[in-house]
């Protein structure tokens, strides 16, 4: 077992999700090389943890939607390898989460199918930038209003009314978010991936992207299978508001059914006065 | 104002907002105060103080208010059922034209 990381749970002991993220860490340090960090310690001790964090890939367990772990590690500078939620994990594998503090058996089984997942997500990293959308060409149309400038690539792609586009290149798909939703969140400090090999339907979410206002869901605009992460945007999220279409490019997808999404998606045109629309709206407020 | 639509079709026909579980919700209103568009109203004075006051306000398939719910207290329709919904009305409508 070569798998290690330096894993930061919540441990959130007033709830059970949170006693879970204990259990998914003991399992870890159990089961590989994995060192623990405390997060009760860590706020008194930095360099005892700093170094831990700096030597293996950080993994942070938070166990709900609070993210207490993210926000430490967050606080304390660290740059993130993974991050999994105890409440998503249940949801995706439809357990309901018990209310004792005390972990029951279907809680116990969670945190060790977490765990086993984890340690076999080893796959060797195939270059994740796709070779067909190495040649996109950007050709950008702005809208300013105020201090803001919103870009939309004049050719090529599509979009959701949620913000969302797509650049199709034979049966694969690149996705990402577009100018008015890094502008709308401001300094963007977190990104969590979907995951690869997830069957994604159309609308479904694609991972989300948080910023000290707001945590957006990316909402795919096509059905498919996620083939490849922009993992980059993990330690370096602020690619994001630096450019949404290029460096800052979401997920990749085997498409399912592109020609039926079409017909719910928005062209540059379509999409560019919606967009307008959205920007003057939200000014009046 | 004009009709607001949701990929061409009107926003009251899509059923989708957040329903609030009031046995879990703890008025916190962080969900309120996260909305930028007016869905959720507090009611200081009244046994439920948050009510979705404006469900067609709700940007069809965000859920973002749900993510700063620590005790889960907001529940969404499901995301399938509503696009197979939207494509239904678009399909009527092009009958209508």
């Amino acid at each position: 077992m070569t798998s290690r990381y330096a894993v930061l749970p919540c441990n959130g002991l007033d709830k059970s999700v949170g006693c879970i993220t204990r259990e998914i860490a003991l399992g870890l340090v159990e089961k590989s090389e994995t060192d623990l960090i405390c997060p009760v310690m860590f706020r008194v001790s930095d360099a005892r943890y700093t170094k831990i964090a700096a030597d293996k890939p950080l993994l942070v367990l938070d166990g709900c939607a609070t993210r207490c772990a993210s926000k430490l590690a967050a606080e304390k500078g660290l740059k993130v390898a993974k991050k999994i939620t105890v409440t998503e994990e249940a949801k995706n594998r439809k357990v309901a989460v018990g209310k004792s503090l005390k972990l029951g058996d279907s809680d116990l089984r969670l945190a060790e199918a977490v765990v086993e997942e984890l340690l076999k997500e080893e796959k060797p990293k195939e270059s994740p930038a796709g070779q067909d959308f190495s040649t996109i060409v950007y050709d950008y149309e702005t809208y300013k209003k105020d201090k803001f400038i919103f870009r939309v690539p004049r050719s090529g792609f599509y979009f959701n009314e949620n913000d969302c586009w797509v650049i199709v290149s034979g049966n694969r798909a690149r996705v990402g978010v577009a100018d008015f939703v890094q502008q709308s969140l401001s300094d963007i400090m977190f990104f969590t991936p979907p995951a690869v090999g997830a069957e994604i339907e159309q609308f479904g979410e694609l991972g989300s992207i948080e910023s000290g206002k707001a945590v957006f869901e990316v909402i795919s605009p096509v059905s498919g299978v996620v083939t490849a992460v922009n993992d980059e945007l993990i330690s370096a999220p602020e690619l994001l508001n630096e450019n949404p279409y290029e460096k800052g490019w979401i997920a990749e997808l085997e498409l399912t059914d592109f020609d039926e999404d079409k017909e719910l998606l928005l062209d540059f045109e379509g999409y560019f006065k919606v967009l307008k629309r959205k920007v003057d709206e939200f000014h009046v407020k | 104002m004009s009709e607001v639509t949701f990929m061409g079709v009107p926003r009251s026909r899509i059923d989708w907002y957040p329903t609030i579980d009031y046995d879990k919700c703890n008025y916190c209103m962080d969900c309120d105060e996260f909305c930028p568009h007016n869905v959720f109203e507090i009611r200081e004075n009244e046994e439920k103080k948050l009510i979705v006051k404006n469900p067609h306000n709700c940007v069809v398939f965000c859920r973002a208010c749900g993510k700063t719910c620590g005790l889960d207290a907001l529940s969404f329709p499901n995301k399938t059922e509503t696009t197979k919904r939207i494509k239904e009305v678009r399909k009527e409508l092009e009958g209508n034209d």
